[in-house]
């Protein structure tokens, strides 16, 4: 008796070990790229708090934030414009995409999605060439958001498109028959029913227009910083603290707006994006 | 208030036809029911009235005014959606306002309006929750307060009972009828279940393929069915073929047939078109015909005798299927009498059938 239990019991044991060590291998697995992906934000926030007698401190971010704060500001400014007119543009559009049926719908929407397709090389040399001959805006601010715009629309269009398409019709036509005219509406019913869907839009174009650079190189004037230009201006000529701090400042202002969209609203609206 | 009309009311999508040649006179105040089966069009004629499809054909009055171009914003309509359709952002007191705070009224007279409002559908308590937070019917209810507030002249109901449970669609059915009738407003109400229909209209207009077979009375549809499909449609009809041999009566109820059908002569109503020669459906309903005590009335006229095939009890009624010389006979017993029939199967038993009456055969 005693030696068919003492035997089950070592089988046991070891089947425990075994699961065991298979958790470890699978946690090690996964910290292991974690780490890997992490290394180069954690090497630069490192590099970014190193003092020039050799310790650590926060001196860099002080110097950044008064040499750099302008090119921030920027920064936020070009955002903040680029995502006012992509809603401008986008909802509307969105609206008819999915609300109405015309010859063509498909084929339309397959071609104003190919600027995501564009290399941003390409897409800066044809700006500046489309600029430089017909509207005479090369290197200003106009300029640049108007390239942000052809660049990043359709990352605004689509969320809204698959919002709008997961919203039952109903709504609008339960505000109708109480009286409410198209834009009560929109405004009252749709857009908040929307929010979701426009917030994923919006956070998709703030992330990829915050840190542009290639078409910035192309089309932004020398009176137009942004940050992300400065930080690959400062690199070619060495890698300093500041660069660094200016370059983690960039990344936490995108980890938070990211992460708190996920807090509000889930990973739902940004299915089929890039960043799921 | 309205009176509302419908002319010759036509909706087709390509080819499909969906509503063809409607017509309907709907007096002010007046409690009306479409029922038919699904994708005979009566949605499609509701959603037209309240201007959410244009109309391919035809014209829709409400009392003088043809409003065919007027927009749904500003036909003054109550509609009751299947799906309740709460705006999921807004509270309760929120979705209740929303009709009166879109017309801009004033904000002390909105809220005395909410206030009266959540009072009549006894939901003052919730006036914060969200609508996720409410149950089925309670959801319902806030739609119909909703609805009323801004005091529609139509009201319409598109299954607003459907997704709920048998219970609650029983108490709602009956909150509704109240409610118009208190209000005394115009009622275009949709509907696939009959009973529903029958509880709650002043008419019915059966629906079938786009059009309007018979519109009337609950007790005209019930009992002087106009074609086959209402017949099968409405209730549970036993269908014998027959021949009229002559016209008994003279007009209107009185105006009775005798008809030769496989198993018995029997009398029947016999609408204006039956002539004598005509061949036609005699038609009676399970629940009009009478189970004779042992044998009594053997020898009186309509009445048939068979042999109990089958008995199912389903609480407040029997079904028996009783075979007659070969044709099975549907009846339905619901008095006291019914719990004697139970394992009665094989019994000879005699039946009177009641209020039978006639629809022409189609050709072909």
């Amino acid at each position: 008796m005693s030696a068919i239990a003492a035997q089950s019991t070592r089988r046991e044991g070891f089947r425990f070990r075994r699961r065991w060590i298979g958790d470890v291998v699978a946690h090690g697995y996964i910290w292991f790229w974690l780490a890997l992906f992490a290394l180069p934000f954690v090497a630069t926030t490192i590099h970014s708090l190193e003092l020039p007698d050799g310790g650590y401190g926060f001196d860099a971010y002080r110097f950044a934030w008064g040499s750099f704060r302008g090119d921030l500001m920027t920064s936020f400014k070009v955002t903040g414009l680029t995502i006012v007119i992509n809603l401008l543009l986008s909802v509307p559009a969105a609206y008819a995409f999915v609300r109405y049926t015309f010859p063509g719908k498909r084929a339309l929407l397959s071609i104003l999605n190919l600027s995501l397709y564009t290399p941003a090389a390409v897409m800066g040399l044809s700006l500046l060439i489309t600029y430089a001959f017909l509207f005479h805006i090369p290197r200003s601010v106009t300029g640049l958001v108007a390239a942000y715009v052809v660049g990043s629309y359709p990352l605004m269009l689509i969320p809204i498109i698959v919002a709008l398409r997961d919203l039952p019709t109903v709504y609008e036509e339960a505000a109708k028959t109480l009286g409410a005219n198209r834009l009560q509406s929109l405004i009252r019913i749709e857009l908040p029913l929307l929010g979701p869907g426009i917030s994923a839009g919006v956070l998709l174009t703030f992330v990829i227009i915050f840190n542009e650079f290639l078409v910035t190189l192309f089309i932004a004037g020398p009176n137009t910083q942004t940050a992300a230009l400065r930080v690959y201006g400062l690199t070619r000529t060495g890698f300093l603290p500041t660069t660094a701090a200016l370059a983690a400042i960039m990344q936490f202002v995108s980890f938070l707006v990211v992460l708190s969209f996920f807090k509000f609203f889930g990973s739902r609206y940004l299915k089929g994006t890039y960043l799921i | 208030m309205a009176r509302v009309r419908l002319v010759n009311v036509t909706k087709t999508y390509g080819h499909t036809v969906a509503v063809d040649n409607v017509s309907a006179d709907i007096q002010q105040g007046e409690f009306i029911t479409l029922l038919g089966p699904s994708g005979c069009g009566k949605t499609t004629t509701l959603r037209m009235v309240a201007g959410l499809i244009d109309l391919t054909d035809g014209e829709i009055w409400f009392d003088d005014r043809m409003v065919n171009n007027v927009p749904t914003h500003r036909r003054h309509i109550g509609l009751a959606f299947q799906s309740h359709a709460l705006f999921p952002h807004m509270s309760v007191a929120k979705n209740i306002a929303f009709g009166l705070s879109v017309k801009g009224v004033d904000k002390k007279q909105i809220k005395n309006r909410v206030e009266e409002m959540l009072d009549m559908i006894e939901l003052t308590a919730y006036a914060d929750r969200m609508p996720a937070q409410l149950s089925g019917g309670q959801q319902q209810r806030v739609a119909l307060a909703r609805m009323l507030a801004t005091d529609p002249q139509v009201l319409l109901f598109d299954e607003p009972l459907s997704a709920l449970d048998r219970n609650l669609r029983d108490t709602l059915k009956y909150s509704i009828l109240e409610l118009q009738r208190r209000t005394k407003k115009t009622a275009i109400y949709v509907t696939h279940d009959q009973s529903e229909a029958f509880a709650i209209s002043d008419r019915i207009f059966v629906m079938n393929l786009g059009r309007i077979e018979q519109a009337g009375t609950q007790l005209d549809i019930y009992l002087r069915p106009a074609s086959e499909f209402v017949a099968h449609f409405v209730g549970d009809n036993n269908t014998l073929n027959g021949t009229v041999m002559s016209i008994d009566g003279v007009s209107g109820e009185t105006r009775t047939a005798t008809v030769k059908t496989s198993i018995a002569m029997l009398t029947a109503f016999a609408p204006p078109d039956i002539r004598a020669g005509d061949e036609v459906l005699a038609l009676a309903r399970p629940e009009n015909i009478d189970i004779l005590p042992n044998g009594a009335g053997a020898e009186g006229p309509d009445v048939l005798t068979g042999i109990v095939d089958q008995i199912v009890f389903e609480g407040p009624t029997v079904r028996l299927v009783v075979d007659v010389n070969g044709t099975p006979i549907k009846v339905t017993s619901s008095g006291h009498e019914r719990l004697e029939l139970l394992h009665k199967e094989s019994m000879r038993v005699n039946l009177r059938l009641q209020d039978v009456t006639l629809v022409k055969q189609v050709e072909g």
